[in-house]
């Protein structure tokens, strides 16, 4: 459990009062105080640690290094990202090409109401709502099972990550055609099989459904995958027709009744910037200059704001719409169609409808557990930042302190980090697929995120640590981003075709692996990565030294 | 230009205030990398971007500051007002709004800059004739009754943004070389070292009972 340490009464987070970040006092203003609050203050590990920190972290490091190549994860596979292209692009195409015969081979499109086949499992208890709170990562339940549902990746690219397939959201900002449908191997099969057996049953259990869906959810079932982690779905099946139909007609009563007012003087100032903020938030993907999906936005924003006075439309909540209304769009447009270029106008009006109300409302699911990063001063920003900057003291002190020689702020590169949830850092296939693993973190986009930005860090450390002159020599945001971007992206040239697209694509999901094996090491926790047992009990050391407790109450 | 990037003999700090939507991230990289984009995303929190020039015959490099021009972001960005020497107060000569918020954002300045700091009008998107809403001689008025100075820009087309950062620069540097002469007996910094102006701190600052909303 986390507590003050009551042996030294120290807390093992926070002791200058110095933030990180170096923001200064705000003058004249009326917020929670930058520095820390006893709400937002990370408290420590009880039990018995001795106060060694950085070593023996490091010392862990190492001994769990060997971990990328023990072939129990998808990343092991892609954990150099320095893979050249030309050798993806040739194990791409022979993957593509074993596969696209089966590319004839189509599945079923999700029914936007997930009650295909309803096995009864008895003995699942009996259905609690809401779903049960997600638990502290680190108390989670099955840690014991050492029997990871996670498949064993062979060695190659492993064809579930290819943004090829269909309903993969990369595929929004790679043609489909005519990669399609590669991803409809029997190992993804087998993968939406399991799936789909445990979102029918007639209670899914949510920590099963977690532990499927970290490293990433089958294209065919994301969608429902998301509204049941989300909390938005309830986990008894025979309740979620009558809540979705019942939440969706709420969504549209609210429009009804509040939409009318965004001209009104009150409410003028916010729409105006919803207004003008929608047009530039994704300003190259073709699907988001439609006017009909631009109206649709607009309204989930619009509506989000009013009913959340406290916080109000802040820009970066626009961008959080977006992965739910790709991934819900993509349960209702044709198969064979593009996405990023589908006309929206295209779908029938109930379906759109149903894509506009989820979004509204697994959009205000998430935002309520991070609604302190958008209220005055954004103290959930504030303290994030504040927390990353502790967390790589202990994880890569030399970049620490070479950020600090440099005179970088943790704040002025994390900020955006945070207030975006990445997704300016990563095309948007990529924050697709981390959702997938935040949505399977309990706490997943309030804290876990914290970790992933971590790794975003020290994966980059060397690079960072060979900029000397930051302050001067460029914009910091802008340097990090001209590190990030073609890595990220896996190429540093424009691509040139939708073969070049699809692949960068693909690359652009191993470059993610690369992320979440790095946060996964990090946060060490074995329970999710459970064949790696051997380290289990220094990991678990680890955990106690590295875990901040939850941010929000 | 023409310096290499860590050579100059000044480094000052500037910011760019105003409406979201005004232009001030295309202000900034027009003038640092010579880009438009008419596809920018909005700006989150603050970015930064630097630029040397010469004025008479030193290098000045400006480290110039784009701050998010939403309201909620203000706690975050005010706090890098502090230490700049100067700000480019802009607004959209399109769009009358932003013209008619130019007081609140002085007010901003004078809350939390440094009381000496040089402003300068910017009256943004001079490219839109057909649009325009801000006549240019009541926002020139406006600018000498505050003791501003004022420019119309068009990051789109480049008219005037060299000229304004130019402006502003060489203004800050007049107030700098003058100020330094009796400070140090020197003007001249040993070896180009870094001078930043020190902002005066502000003790006597008016009440900040204010709150930002």
């Amino acid at each position: 459990m986390q507590s003050v340490d009551p042996q030294n009464g120290r807390t093992f987070w926070k002791k200058s009062n110095k933030v990180p970040g170096g923001m200064r006092a705000v003058y004249g203003a009326m917020h929670p105080p930058i520095t820390r609050s006893p709400r937002s203050s990370p408290r420590k590990e009880a039990g018995p640690r001795k106060a060694e920190t950085n070593d023996s972290f490091q010392e862990f490091q190492e001994s769990v290094n060997d971990a990328w190549d023990c072939g129990d994860d998808e990343f092991c596979v892609i954990s150099d990202v320095k893979i050249s292209s030309r050798l993806v692009q040739s194990a791409a195409l022979s993957v593509i090409n074993s596969h696209r015969s089966s590319q004839l081979m189509t599945s079923t499109p999700p029914s936007i109401l997930p009650e295909l086949h309803h096995h009864h499992h008895h003995h699942y208890q009996r259905s609690h709502s809401p779903p049960p709170p997600p638990q502290p990562p680190h108390m989670e339940e099955e840690e014991e099972e050492e029997e990871m549902e996670y498949p064993h990746c062979s060695p190659g690219f492993d064809e579930e990550n290819l943004p090829l397939s269909r309903l993969d959201p990369s595929a929004v900002i790679v043609p489909r055609a005519p990669v399609i449908a590669a991803s409809d191997s029997e190992r993804d099969m087998a993968r939406t099989e399991k799936f789909l057996e445990v979102i029918n049953r007639a209670n899914t259990s949510l920590p099963e459904l977690r532990k499927l869906s970290w490293s990433g959810i089958p294209t065919r079932v994301r969608a429902v995958a998301w509204r049941l982690l989300n909390g938005y779905l309830p986990a008894n099946s025979e309740r979620r027709e009558e809540t979705l139909r019942r939440k969706r007609e709420e969504y549209w009563s609210f429009v009804d009744q509040y939409y009318g007012t965004r001209h009104e003087d009150l409410h003028q100032d916010t729409f105006r910037q919803i207004h003008i903020d929608i047009p530039r938030m994704s300003p190259l993907i073709p699907l988001f200059q439609q006017g009909t999906v631009q109206e649709m936005f607009e309204r989930i924003l619009y509506i989000w704001a009013i009913r959340h006075p406290a916080s109000g439309y802040v820009q970066g909540i626009n961008d959080l719409v977006t992965p739910f209304f790709i991934v819900f769009l993509h349960e209702v447009v044709p198969r064979e169609e593009s996405l990023d270029t589908y006309e929206v106008e295209l779908i029938a009006a109930e379906q759109r409808a149903v894509v506009e109300a989820d979004s509204f409302w697994c959009m205000s699911k998430l935002l309520d557990g991070i609604q302190d990063n958008y209220t005055f001063a954004q103290p959930g920003i504030q303290s994030k930042v504040q927390q990353l900057g502790e967390l790589m003291k202990r994880i890569d002190v030399n970049l620490h302190q070479h950020l600090a020689r440099q005179e970088i702020d943790y704040l002025q590169f994390s900020f955006r980090w945070f207030n975006n949830l990445l997704m300016r850092e990563m095309p948007l296939g990529c924050t697709v697929r981390l959702w997938d693993t935040l949505h399977a973190e309990p706490d997943g986009f309030s804290h876990f995120v914290l970790y992933v930005c971590a790794a975003f860090l020290t994966y980059f450390s060397h690079h960072l640590m060979a900029q000397r002159d930051f302050q001067v020599s460029q914009g910091c945001s802008y340097y990090l981003e001209s590190i990030f971007t073609p890595v990220i992206r896996g190429s540093c040239r424009p691509p040139v075709s939708s073969d070049a697209l699809a692949i960068q694509g693909r690359v652009d999901g191993q470059g993610m692996w690369v992320f979440l094996g790095h946060s996964t090491v990090q946060k060490g926790f074995g329970f999710l990565r459970g064949s790696n047992s051997g380290h289990r009990e220094r990991q678990s050391e680890t955990l106690t030294t590295l875990l901040p407790p939850p941010l929000l109450c | 230009m023409g310096n290499r990037d860590d050579e100059y003999d000044y480094l000052f700090k500037v910011v760019l205030i105003g409406d979201s939507g005004v232009g001030k991230s295309n202000l900034l990289s027009r003038f640092t990398r010579n880009e438009f984009n008419l596809e920018s995303k909005s700006t989150i929190g603050v970015e930064f971007a630097t630029r040397s020039i010469e004025v008479d015959g030193k290098t000045i490099k400006a480290q110039i500051w784009d701050t998010a021009g939403q309201e909620r972001y203000r706690a975050i960005t005010s706090a890098y007002y502090r230490g700049a020497v100067g700000a480019l107060l802009v607004y959209d000569i399109a769009k009358l709004l932003t013209y008619n918020n130019v007081e609140r954002w002085l007010k901003e300045l004078r809350d939390h800059a440094d009381q000496n700091i040089v402003i300068m009008l910017v009256g943004n998107k001079s490219d839109l004739r057909h649009l325009r809403s801000v006549p240019t001689e009541e926002a020139k008025a406006f600018a000498e009754k505050e003791g501003l100075s004022f420019i119309e820009t068009s990051a789109l087309d480049s008219t005037n943004v060299e000229t304004a950062f130019h402006n502003i620069l060489t203004e800050i540097y007049r107030i700098v070389s003058r100020q330094q002469l009796p400070d140090t007996g020197t003007n001249e910094p040993p070896g180009g070292k870094t001078i930043t102006v020190e902002p005066t701190e502000e003790t006597n600052r008016s009440t900040n009972n204010c709150c930002a909303r």
